[in-house]
C-alpha cells in the first residue's frame, strides 16, 4: 500500500515538473504584461509538432529538439506581443481574454486542419526504459523531462534574479509606470517576459514528446492544469507556480491512482474550487523577490 | 411620449418580430429551418450569457454548466418520472438557480480571467461528474429521448416549424427580459459593477448582491435553452449537454456582436451562424476545424477593429442612412 502511494507520488512529481514549465510560462506573462494567455497549452502543442515531424523526418531525438522548439517558439511569442497582445493592452480584461481564447481555438483548429486529430508518437531508445530503486520504478523518459524541466526552472530563476534585463522584469511587473519611469522600455520587456514564456511551453512539449502523443487538442491538458497552478500559486509568484504544478502532479496522480482513471481531472478541478473557497489569494504570497 | 409602436426602433422591432413569425411559413426547407432553430437557440442563450457577460463583464465560460443543468433535469423526470418537459424546463431552471448560487459565492471571489477560469472549471467538474455517475444519469453513453411522435404537450413535435416557434418565444422572452432589466435600477447597477466593481461599491451598489442576483436570471434562462435542445435532438450525453463550445459559442456570439447591449447576441449569431452554414455547404461537413478556424479569425478582427462588437457598426450606418436620429441629438453629455 505504501509502495503504491510513493510510486504515484513519484509518477505525480515527474509529470509536474512539465506542468510547471507550462505554469511558470502562465504566470510569468501574467505578472509582467497582466494578461492571461489562453493559448499557452496551444504552445505547448506546437512545441511536440515541431519535436514530432523533427523526429519523423529528420531523426533527432525529442528531447535534444528542444534546442529548436525553444528558439522557435521565443520568435512566435515576440511576434504576438508586437503584432496582438501590444493592441489590446489599453483595452479592458474582455478583449484581452478573448484575443488569446481566439488564439487558442484558432491554433487547434488549423493544426486540426493540418495534421488531423490522430495521436502522434515518437518512439525513442528510452521511451518505454525505466529503473528501480527498490521497489520504485522511474521511467527514465519522464525522469530526463523532470530534470531538465527544473534545470530550465532555475536558469529562468538566475535569469530573473541576477540579469539587468531580468530585474527590468520583475520591475515592470511590481509597478509597471513606476518601472517606465526609470527608464526601463516596456515593449522590450514585454516581448521577451512573452518569447519565454513560449519558449518555456516549446521545451514542454519536446520534453513530453517521447512519452505523450501530440494531438491538437493537447494543450487543453495541459492549460488548465497550469491556470490551476498558476491560481494555487498566487498569481503572478513563480515559485508559487513551480510548487503549485507539483502538487498538482500529485494530485492528479493520487486521483488516477484511488479514485479511478478517469478522475485524475475531478481532483485537480476540486482541488482549484476547495482553494478559491479557503485561500482565494493562493497558498503562497506575492511575486517572487 | 409615443407608444412604443410608433417610435422608430418599435416600428422596426414590430417588423422584425413579423418577418420572424412569417418566416417558417416561407421556408419548409428542413435544412434551413434547422439553421434557424440553432440561431434562434444560440441568440437565446447569447442573450442570458449577456445579461451577466456583457452588462456587468463577469465573463464566464461555463455557462455550460446550466445548460447541461437543464437538459439533465428535464430528461431524467421524463424518462424516469414521466413528467412533461413543459414542466421539466422550468424545474431545470430552478436546479440551475440553485447550482449558480454555490458556484457563484465561489467565482466571484475572482475577478476577470480567473473568474473566467473558475468557470470554466465547474462546468468540467458538472461534465465529470455526470459521466462518472452512470447509475444515475446515465454515464457517458447518454441515452435516446424516447419518440413519442406528435405530442405538443410532452414538446415533441412533428413538424421543424413548432420547434422554430419554441425557440423564437424563448429568444423573445430573453430579450424581453433583458429590456426590462437594462431600463431598470439592476441594469444601471450592472453597468457599474462592469464599468468598475470598486467604484460601483464605493458608491453603494451592493456588487455582491447584484452579481447574484443576475447570475440566478442568466442561469435559469441558460437551463431553459438546455431543455429545449436535447428535446430538439433527442439525444442527451455530459458531452453533449455540458459541451466547453455551449460556454465558447453564447459568449462568442455576444462579443461579436456586442456585448451590454440588447440586440449584440443576436446579430453575432447570426452573423457566426450564417458563416458556419455557407462553409458547410460549400466544403461539406467532413472538415473538422474549419468552423473554429473561421470563428476564431472572426474574432481575432473583431476584438482587433471594433471591441465594442459589430452593433455598433449596424446603428452607424443606420444613422449615416436616415441621418442623424432626432432622440440622439438631444443628448448632451451632462458633464458638458
Amino acid at each position: 500500500m505504501l509502495e503504491v502511494l510513493a510510486q504515484a507520488v513519484i509518477n505525480g512529481l515527474l509529470i509536474g515538473g512539465v506542468y510547471a514549465l507550462v505554469s511558470i510560462g502562465v504566470t510569468l506573462i501574467f505578472g509582467v504584461v497582466k494578461i492571461v494567455n489562453f493559448a499557452q497549452g496551444e504552445f505547448v502543442m506546437i512545441g511536440m509538432y515541431i519535436s514530432f515531424f523533427l523526429a519523423s523526418s529528420l531523426g533527432v531525438d525529442p528531447v535534444l529538439s528542444l534546442l529548436i522548439s525553444m528558439p522557435t517558439l521565443f520568435a512566435i511569442g515576440v511576434l504576438l506581443q508586437h503584432f496582438l497582445i501590444r493592441r489590446v493592452l489599453a483595452l479592458g480584461d474582455m478583449p484581452q481574454i478573448f484575443l488569446t481564447f481566439a488564439l487558442s481555438l484558432l491554433l487547434m483548429n488549423v493544426a486540426l486542419l493540418l495534421f488531423t486529430a490522430n495521436y502522434r508518437t515518437v518512439q525513442t531508445a528510452y521511451s518505454e526504459m525505466s529503473f528501480h530503486i527498490g521497489p520504485l520504478y522511474f521511467a527514465v523518459a519522464k525522469l530526463i523531462a523532470f530534470v531538465i524541466a527544473m534545470l530550465l526552472s532555475a536558469i529562468l530563476y538566475i535569469f530573473l534574479h541576477g540579469t539587468d534585463l531580468g530585474k527590468a522584469m520583475r520591475a515592470a511587473a511590481q509597478n509597471r509606470e513606476v518601472a517606465m519611469l526609470m527608464g526601463i522600455n516596456p515593449d522590450r520587456v514585454f516581448s521577451v517576459a512573452v518569447g519565454v514564456a513560449l519558449a518555456l511551453a516549446g521545451a514542454a512539449g519536446s520534453l513530453l514528446m517521447p512519452f505523450y502523443p501530440a494531438y491538437p487538442l493537447v494543450g487543453q491538458v495541459f492549460v488548465l492544469m497550469a491556470f490551476v497552478a498558476v491560481v494555487l500559486g498566487t498569481l503572478g509568484n513563480i515559485t508559487g507556480a513551480l510548487i503549485a504544478s507539483l502538487m498538482m502532479g500529485v494530485a492528479e496522480s493520487l486521483g488516477v491512482q484511488f479514485v479511478g482513471a478517469d478522475s485524475g481531472l475531478i481532483v485537480v478541478f476540486v482541488m482549484l474550487l476547495l482553494t478559491l473557497a479557503l485561500r482565494p489569494n493562493g497558498l503562497f504570497g506575492g511575486w517572487a523577490r | 411620449m409615443k407608444p412604443a409602436l410608433l417610435t422608430r426602433s418599435g416600428f422596426w422591432v414590430a417588423a422584425l418580430a413579423t418577418a420572424a413569425v412569417v418566416l417558417p411559413l416561407v421556408v419548409s426547407d428542413s435544412f434551413a429551418l434547422d439553421i434557424f432553430i440553432r440561431v434562434l437557440l444560440f441568440a437565446f442563450i447569447g442573450v442570458a450569457w449577456n445579461l451577466m457577460g456583457g452588462y456587468a463583464k463577469q465573463l464566464s465560460l461555463g455557462h455550460a454548466a446550466y445548460f447541461g443543468l437543464g437538459a439533465y433535469t428535464s430528461t431524467i423526470l421524463l424518462i424516469r418520472f414521466g413528467i412533461s418537459p413543459w414542466i421539466g424546463m422550468f424545474a431545470g431552471g430552478v436546479v440551475a438557480m440553485l447550482a449558480s448560487l454555490p458556484i457563484g459565492a465561489l467565482c466571484f471571489r475572482l475577478r476577470g480571467p480567473y473568474f473566467a477560469i473558475a468557470t470554466i472549471a465547474t462546468a468540467q467538474v458538472l461534465m465529470l461528474l455526470f459521466l462518472k455517475f452512470r447509475d444515475f444519469a446515465w454515464g457517458a453513453e447518454g441515452t435516446t429521448l424516447p419518440n413519442l411522435g406528435d405530442a405538443p404537450l410532452m414538446m415533441q413535435f412533428e413538424s421543424k416549424a413548432a420547434y422554430y416557434y419554441v425557440a423564437l418565444a424563448l429568444l423573445a422572452l430573453g430579450l424581453a427580459i433583458t429590456h426590462r432589466v437594462e431600463r431598470s435600477w439592476m441594469g444601471f447597477y450592472l453597468v457599474a459593477v462592469g464599468e468598475d466593481e470598486d467604484a460601483a461599491e464605493a458608491v453603494g451598489v451592493d456588487t455582491t448582491k447584484i452579481k447574484r442576483q443576475i447570475y440566478l436570471i442568466s442561469a435559469f434562462l441558460t437551463a431553459l435553452g438546455g431543455t429545449f435542445y436535447v428535446e430538439y435532438i433527442y439525444f442527451i450525453d455530459p458531452n453533449t449537454a455540458f459541451s466547453f463550445n455551449v460556454s465558447v459559442e453564447v459568449a462568442l456570439v455576444s462579443i461579436v456582436g456586442g456585448i451590454g447591449t440588447l440586440w449584440g447576441p443576436v446579430v453575432g449569431t447570426v452573423l457566426l451562424e450564417a458563416t458556419s452554414a455557407l462553409l458547410q455547404s460549400w466544403l461539406g461537413s467532413g472538415h473538422s476545424g474549419v468552423q473554429l478556424t473561421v470563428y476564431s479569425l472572426i474574432l481575432v478582427v473583431v476584438i482587433l477593429w471594433r471591441p465594442s462588437g459589430l452593433i455598433g457598426l449596424f446603428t452607424e450606418l443606420y444613422q449615416r442612412v436616415t441621418y442623424a436620429d432626432p432622440a440622439r441629438a438631444k443628448e448632451v453629455p451632462l458633464d458638458g
